[in-house]
Formats: structure tokens, sequence, C-alpha cells
């Protein structure tokens, strides 16, 4: 394990961004997200919580797939891709275990040679979560805010003074060996102080107003959830926003457009809402008539549909949901209504 | 509050058990402090769930607009803000206004709860206090006095009308309205953008657009967006693509400040929604003060038999719609 300390953060950065595209968590204007870095960046590694997951980062929200141009007879095509090599620093556990439930869907057969591309190219450096929040309920769905899952390239844990580093892949230990001269060996004293902290966020886990959550009490197959009654309830006061979609790290619908310049043009991707009504709209109209449908679909998806498929819930309980959705139409309120609450002691 | 809860409930109970209405719109408590969400309640037994506290910040006329809602009577519990937009929706022929039964309740201003959270005051909190001009909040260790001011949303600050502007019952008692000195300066961060040059404000706009994710909450909350399908929603018609592309970004936002300029009743939702701090209110607040000036002070939803300056139409209008020379004023 080394550590760097943080004064010489400002030093890495610039090193980093030699190499990589750099993305960290930024504020602006009193909301932080995973912006690039570049030099004078008021980068912010005390708010775990972004307003949005990096999930824009590893699987962006308007991808193009290929340009076209048409010449008399002649249609030519052109492929897009070509990503650059990039580093996302500061990524929470819950936010690395979501990636972990995408690589799932995209890497799976057929492979998604775009999404494939972009993991390739992308080094992931987490940050450990010292501070959940009141919304957060990641160790309903097995997380620890404390380490990092596997699939995070770099662990880091931040001490007041200094990051604790420890790579947790070759792309890891790679990049330890190029940052050599910035890092330091850290002291027994160091050591111990990171299983102080660690002890520290599973006490505060304990005290979370969420913590009794378990999705594994949820009772029922597929077809007695599908028909439940709660959903008529719930669905009433949703606005058919796409906010819950789009803040989610682990949402990953998404739809294929063109551009159509007439003669030119642009195939591409983009991500789409399964509470919108245009949803998986087909030439004899759109199979979710009504937002009951829709409300319904979004929670299937997460707590039964992708189950079956991966042995994996879609959700890493980041809270982001229940802190946004402007009606408090969120995972935490299914769960419950569901059954998936342990009984407090 | 906590006093005319139980009022509120009960006037609830009755309204229902009575069939005076056959449903009510109202709040309810979810698992957090802040969390208070819209709700529907049809039966008597389960008002109890119902709330009234300083998180209701919900505007629940637009759910007037549901299919649901069709054929019946209901009622509604409306703040100040809330009525503006009832207003409005009945002036755009949207709702009837004798469908509905309106609950007013006066409002002293609303909690914002990322304000809390920057404060640092959401740690281990068990519960908010009001007492004078004063808010308590209490956690485990200590009670910490808090101004209404450092913690109400900003919308909240500026408010004009903190009391129902119509309601068919009043429930609780009307709050002074303090704010007259604040609300005039709800234009002052239009003022500022307007002193900057015509590139810099691009610029900023430019900026604070490319923050957007198109999940279209300020859309789907605003009372003013009440059209039965949004143009930008027919897929058919492609005016604008889901694709987060700067240039459609701010074709939306431009296209729906427009299509709500004279409507807007600015209840500030979109600002409150929007999961990317874009000061949609700027946006909006601009429209109204143009208007302000251009036809005379005019507050969208005060009065529904009142028309609107964008609707209205006279002989003797001298406007020649190029006086104004693109919209900037003439020195």
């Amino acid at each position: 394990m080394k550590k760097i300390a943080k004064d010489r953060l400002s030093l890495l950065w610039p090193r980093i961004a030699l190499n990589y595209q750099l993305f960290l968590p930024i504020a602006e204007e009193k909301v932080v997200n995973f912006s690039r870095w570049e030099e004078g960046a008021e980068v912010d590694l005390a708010t775990l919580k972004t307003a949005n997951s990096p999930k824009d980062i590893i699987f962006p929200q308007t991808e193009t797939y290929l340009n076209f141009k048409q010449e008399g007879k002649r249609l030519e095509l052109e492929m897009a891709g070509g990503r650059k090599d990039y580093l996302v620093f500061g990524v929470s556990p819950c936010d690395v275990a979501s990636i972990n439930l995408l690589d799932k869907v995209f890497l799976d057969e057929p492979v998604d040679q775009f999404y494939q591309e972009g993991r390739q190219k992308g080094v992931i450096i987490a940050r450990a979560c010292l501070n959940p929040a009141e919304t957060c309920f990641c160790s309903s769905f097995k997380i620890n805010p404390a380490l990092a899952p596997a699939g995070a390239d770099i662990a880091t844990w931040d001490l007041g003074d200094s990051l604790l580093w420890e790579a947790q892949s070759e792309k890891g230990k790679e990049l330890t060996a190029d940052f050599d001269d910035l890092l330091e060996e850290v002291s027994r004293e160091e050591q111990e102080r990171l299983e102080q902290v660690k002890t520290g966020i599973a006490d505060q886990l304990k005290d979370l107003p969420l913590v009794n959550l378990d999705p594994d009490l949820i009772e029922g197959g597929l077809n007695e959830i599908f028909a439940s009654e709660i959903w008529e309830h719930l669905y009433r006061r949703c606005l058919g926003c796409a906010m819950c979609t789009y803040v989610c790290p682990t949402c990953h619908c998404y739809d294929l457009k063109d551009y159509d310049g007439n003669k030119c043009g642009e195939r591409f991707r983009c991500w789409d809402s399964c509470m919108f009504s245009d949803f998986t709209m087909m030439a004899h109209g759109n199979p979710r008539t009504t937002q009951k449908e829709r409300v319904r679909q979004r929670f299937m998806h997460k707590l039964v549909y992708y189950p079956n498929n991966y042995q994996a819930y879609a959700c890493v309980g980041c809270g982001r949901c229940t802190e946004k959705c402007p009606v408090s139409l969120d995972m935490v309120k299914v769960i419950k209504k569901l059954g998936g609450e342990r009984n407090e002691l | 509050m906590e006093k005319i809860r139980e009022e509120i409930k009960e006037i609830v109970r009755q309204a229902l058990a009575s069939k005076e209405v056959d449903l009510i719109l109202a709040w309810e408590k979810g698992q957090l402090w802040y969390d208070s969400y819209p709700a529907f309640f049809t039966e008597e037994q389960g008002v109890d769930s119902l709330v009234w506290d300083q998180f209701c910040v919900n505007n629940l006329s637009k759910y007037l607009l549901d299919d649901g809602m069709a054929g019946q009577k209901v009622g509604i519990l409306v703040k100040g803000c809330d009525t503006l937009a009832f207003n409005q929706l009945v002036q755009d022929n949207r709702i009837i206004r004798d469908n509905v039964v309106l609950y007013g309740l006066p409002c002293s201003g609303m909690i914002d709860p990322a304000k809390v959270r920057r404060e640092g005051l959401d740690r281990g909190l068990i519960k908010i206090k009001k007492t004078g001009d004063q808010l308590i909040f209490v956690n485990k260790e200590q009670q910490i006095k808090v101004l209404p001011t450092q913690v109400y949303y900003d919308k909240c600050l500026t408010c004009h009308y903190p009391n129902p502007v119509i309601y068919d019952r009043l429930i609780g008692e009307k709050v002074a309205n303090e704010t007259l000195a604040t609300h005039a300066g709800r234009f002052s961060a239009v003022e500022e953008l307007e002193e900057l040059s015509t590139k810099d404000r691009f610029a900023y706009w430019d900026q604070q657009f490319s923050k957007c994710i198109r999940c279209l909450a300020c859309r789907n909350i605003c009372p003013a967006c009440s059209c039965e399908q949004c143009t930008f929603d027919d897929s058919e018609l492609e005016i604008l693509g889901k694709a987060k592309e700067n240039s459609e970004d701010k074709f939306f936002h431009l296209i729906r400040a427009y299509h709500v300029a004279g409507r807007c009743v600015d209840c500030g939702e979109c600002s409150r929604v929007c999961p990317q701090g874009i000061p949609l209110e700027k946006l909006n607040r601009k429209l109204i003060k143009d208007i302000n000036e251009l036809y005379g002070e005019y507050q969208a939803g005060l009065d529904p038999s009142i028309k609107g300056p964008l609707v209205t139409y006279q002989l003797e209008d001298t406007d020649t719609f190029t006086a104004g020379e693109r919209g900037r004023k003439q020195k």
C-alpha cells in the first residue's frame, strides 16, 4: 500500500492529464459532477455523492456509431469510435459496483463493441466512502463503502492529509509504478488509522435510516410482483420525467437514431428512459401505454428481470433517485412496499 | 403547522366521508425528514398519513390534468403559489373551476433540503421546530437556532403570495406578507445578466444549458406546460431528438421559455427540480420582467378573468414589432 499527500494531488492531476482524459469530481455553482479536469478546476474530493454518476463517461449519453454520405449512387459509411484513453478518479464504491452491472449487459454476447472499447481504454480509481449519506443504502446490495469493489483499478482512502492508495489490477499496478515519484510508503501508524476509518464507516452504516432495507426479503416471483397492487398506488404521482433513469448509475437503456442531413448524416445512440411515453415505440404503437406500466417496468427491470438474467439486482443503493426524484417515487419506497425491509430489533 | 395538521386531516376525512369530493390531493410523509411528497387520498381511513409541514413544496395543481381525474370531484390542498398555478390552468381552459374544491393553506415558506445539508444541519436531525421567527434544528446533541432565510428555498424568499389567492375554504390563519421588499428584488439576478454584453450573456447560458441532461423534469413539473401532447414528444415531427447535443439543449430551454411566457406564474418549481442546478428561474423572470416593462405589471394566475398581455389584441395597439430593435430597449 502507498499514499499520496493531499498537497501533491495538484502535481498528480497534470501528470495524469498528459496521457489520459482526466475526469474528477468538480464543483460548479454548488453542483458536483465528474467533469474533464483542466488547470484551475475546483476539484471536490469531499463530496461523495455527485449529482450524476460517472456512468456518462463510460457509457456516453450520446455516442456516434457511424457517419454516412451519399454521392450519386454511392453511399459512403465511416465507422465512428476511436475513444481516447481516460481516467476517472474518485469513483464511490457503489458507482464502481454499477459499472460491473453495466459490464454484464454490454460485455455479454453479443458484445457491444463501443462499450468494450470504452472499458478497455478507461482506468477507474475508486475512493472509499467515508461518510455515507442518509439517502444511501448500498449495504442493502452487499456493497461495502469502505472498500473498492473489484473493477476498480486502484482503491483510495482519504485520511485527511493524505490519500492511501492500493492497486487492485494490472492497469492499476502499472499506473502506480508510473507515479512512483509522487507516492510514498505507508507507515504502520497509517495502516492502523485506515483500520479505524473502516470501523468508523461500519459504525455509521448501522445508524443510517435506510439500513433495514433488504431486497432479498421481497416475496413472490415475476408474475406475482408484476400483478401486485402496489403499482396502482405508487405510479400516480410520477411526472413521467427521466430524472431517475438519467441520474441512475445502472439504468442503461438507449435509443438508436439518425441525424438526417439529406445527403449526409450520422447514426448515433443516446440514453433513453422507460419513463418516456415514446420509449420502445414500434410501428403498432407503444407496448406500455400508461405511466403505471412504465413505472412498473423500471422497478421490475431492477428487482426482477435483471436478477433473473444476471443473478444480481440492478441497483447499488447510491440513493440518487431517493434524493432527486421531484415527487419522491424512489427505489426505497418500492422495495418497502414489496416487503423488502427487515423489522427493527 | 402541527396544530393545523390535525385540523386539515379532519376536514379531509369529512370531505371524503360526506362525498363532497371523490379524491383529495395532498402530501404524505416518506422515510426521511425532508420527504413530503404528493399523495392521493380517496378513503377516510388512509388520511392518517397525510402531512402538512415545511417540506410540502410540491405544487399539486398539475395533477388535476391527469386522465384519472375526469368526471371526478377533486379536492386539493393549495398554498399561495399553487393557487396561481391553479388559476392559470383554469385560464388556459385545461381544468374546470367548479369541479375542484380548493382548501387554502397560508404558507410562510418551505425548507430547501439542499441548503440544510450544505449548512450541515441534517446530521442526526430529529426534528425541526418553529418558534416565532426562528427555526430550531434538534439533533441528538443539541438544538441549533437558524433564521428561516438561511434554509428556505430561494423562491420562497421572494414570494409575494404566501396566502392562497383563491380558495373555497381557508385552513389556518393568513400569514403577514413581509416579503414585499424582497419580491421586488426577484429581478436583481436578471438585471445582472442584462448588464452583460450579448456575447457574455450567450456564453453564460451556453454554459448553463450544457449541464442539462434532458430529463425533462422542468417541463413535466411546470403548471404552464399543460399541452395534451408536447411538441417535443412527437417522435414523428422530430422537432427535438433525445441526443445530448448542445444546440438542442439550448433549443429546448429557449422554446419552452417562450411557450410559457405570459403564463409562467413564477412558482419556481422548474429550478427546484433541476438535478443540475440550472437557474431556469432567471430565464422565466427575464420574460416576466420584459412583459412588465412592455405592457405594465402583470402577475400570471392572479385573476383568471383578466387575459394575459400576450393573448390580447387591441386595435389601437401601436406596437410596430420593430420599435424595440430586436428586443433591445431604445436609449
